[in-house]
């Protein structure tokens, strides 16, 4: 393809071809401070490409299809402003349809000290805006949209791409951040507006290392403040509904999730703003370190 | 004639307690089952020889207080092994017709 | 995940019943056979569908682009081009359309029986076609 970068997050490497120069140059500006892929020297773990559906569609009403190593049938195309989302969707499915290395869950996941706390929801429950904002206040950022678990160790892993921040939590998260760390506001794209947060230095520069998982969250926004325990079964239901790569590790993700629900107690937190969340974050925190 | 059931071998299915339930993984279908009573104690009684619903309530009386209403129980089984049966996890060696 | 309801943490054996090794008491243990609260067995259902498809917006088109030659008949099958009453299709709806259509609504640019018929054709839709996984995806509890 005409244009292309290689990335390293977490684990995991990416070649990202592109048809036009712009998304490129975007990932060029956001992922600067991310160790280097030099592609002419290594094979990358993954592909994705960014190719018009068409041939004329490079640059006629230009539209992009997502492709790569793996890929979903029916994907819809995006339009050439929401480039820089179009490669990151592109990245986690590779992880998400490709990575076997470790179980994947579909989660966040901030460290302090060696430990590590997982936090897993669905889509709206604030756990990508809670991770960055927790990275901003003394946690290091693992990552805002998946976990790695090491199905021997039981430790858990960093995959810290740019945080994906949706609508109203961009200037809850962002405030004060200074503009190199922010990638542009796409506006109209299928989950709303979204802005990209480049992750702080430290935890690029950390992104090796593992960490012993402590406390498994399950957040919910928009509900008056409450928290309870959850039993082990039903942290394990959360835990391979929220996996992509359960199934296909068979025994090996069957024991790593038993044991982790077993060795890392869960609970459930609702909470109605973040100044709350962050609060009872701590709290919880102090009890299970 | 009754059906004899019949437990999968012993390597077949790995279970972890996981507090109030048990996960079972099925190792011929790669598929996780999460379980409550009585299914690990209808498995483990089970897991004694192959058996007719009879041969399994009394296997099962032995062991427990199975409440009143031996017919109910009888039926409760029955329907317990057929779930069982339908997912795999125990086999039914119905004789021919 | 699975059509059988969860076994309810409620329901947990109570503190006489089964849950570990007897105390050499000279009572045993109940253990109750009946199901009282749905099924006993909760099967673990693949999320690959719902994790990855969140990560993308899907589409379905209406025909898929190998029947681009026939309309769609109000009940969703396939005639030829020029039926009386059936729709000309050509189009492609998001995901997020199309389960907005089967709640009730409207797709966007239709009539109400276009709109019906061609959310017909979706219901009908089986594996290998275009738009089935996308549909799949949408059907999925949660």
């Amino acid at each position: 393809m005409r244009h292309r970068i290689g990335l390293a997050v977490g684990p995991a490497t990416f070649r990202i071809g592109s048809a036009w120069r712009a998304p490129i140059d975007a990932l060029e500006r956001l992922y600067a401070a991310y160790p280097p892929v030099d592609l002419d020297r290594r094979v990358p773990d993954f592909t994705v490409r960014l190719q018009p559906t068409r041939p004329w569609r490079r640059l006629i009403r230009p539209s992009i299809a997502i492709a790569g190593d793996h890929m979903l049938p029916d994907a819809a195309p995006m339009a050439l402003d929401h480039g820089l989302l179009a490669a990151e969707m592109g990245m986690n499915l590779q992880m998400a349809l490709g990575w076997r290395r470790h179980v994947l869950l579909h989660a966040s996941c901030v460290e302090r000290d060696g430990k590590a706390l997982v936090i897993t929801g669905e889509s709206g429950s604030g756990k990508s805006t809670l991770a960055a904002m927790l990275g901003e206040r003394g946690w290091r950022l693992m990552g805002d949209e998946f976990a790695l678990l090491d199905p021997v160790a039981g430790t858990v892993f960093a995959f810290p791409r740019l945080v994906s921040l949706k609508n109203q939590a961009i200037e809850v998260a962002t405030a004060g951040l200074p503009p190199e760390r922010l990638g542009p506001r796409l506006e109209g794209t299928a989950k709303g507006t979204i802005r990209h947060l480049v992750p702080p230095v430290e935890a690029i520069a950390r992104m090796a290392e593992p960490a012993i998982p402590r406390l498994l969250l399950l957040p919910r926004f928009g509900f008056a403040e409450a928290h309870r325990p959850v039993e082990q079964g039903e942290a394990f239901v959360r835990l391979t509904e929220a996996s992509t790569n359960y199934l296909a590790l068979g025994e090996t993700g069957f024991r790593a999730l038993t044991r982790f629900v077993r060795e890392v107690p869960a609970v459930a937190l609702d909470y109605p703003d973040s100044a709350t969340v962050l609060a009872a974050v701590e709290a919880l925190w102090s009890e299970v370190a | 004639m009754d059906a004899t059931y019949r437990a999968e071998p012993p390597d077949q299915i790995i279970r972890e307690n996981l507090g109030a339930i048990d996960a079972l993984y099925h190792r011929r279908s790669g598929a996780t089952h999460l379980v409550a009573a009585p299914v690990p104690q209808i498995l483990d009684a089970l897991a004694e020889g192959p058996a007719d619903l009879d041969g399994l309530m009394a296997r099962l009386a032995a062991r427990f207080d199975l409440g009143e209403g031996g017919d109910a129980a009888r039926q409760a089984l029955g329907e317990r092994l057929a779930e069982l049966v339908a997912l795999g996890l125990v086999r039914d060696d119905r004789p021919a017709d | 995940m699975s059509e059988g309801s969860r076994p309810d943490p409620q329901d947990a054996p109570g503190p006489d019943a089964v849950s570990g090794q007897s105390g050499g008491a000279s009572r045993r243990q109940m253990l109750r056979l009946g199901a009282a609260a749905g099924a006993v067995v909760l099967t673990v259902r693949p999320g690959i569908a719902q994790a990855a498809t969140s990560v993308l917006s899907c589409e379905i088109p209406v025909p898929d682009p190998a029947r681009a030659s026939q309309a769609v008949a109000p009940d969703g099958t396939m005639v030829p081009k020029g039926s009386t009453g059936a729709f000309p299709g050509g189009r492609t709806f998001t995901g997020e359309q199309v389960r907005t259509g089967l709640r009730g609504g409207n797709l966007p640019g239709t009539s109400y029986e276009e709109s019906q018929a061609y959310l017909n054709y979706v219901r009908r839709l089986q594996h290998g076609r275009s738009g089935f996984t996308c549909y799949a995806s949408l059907m999925m509890p949660r």
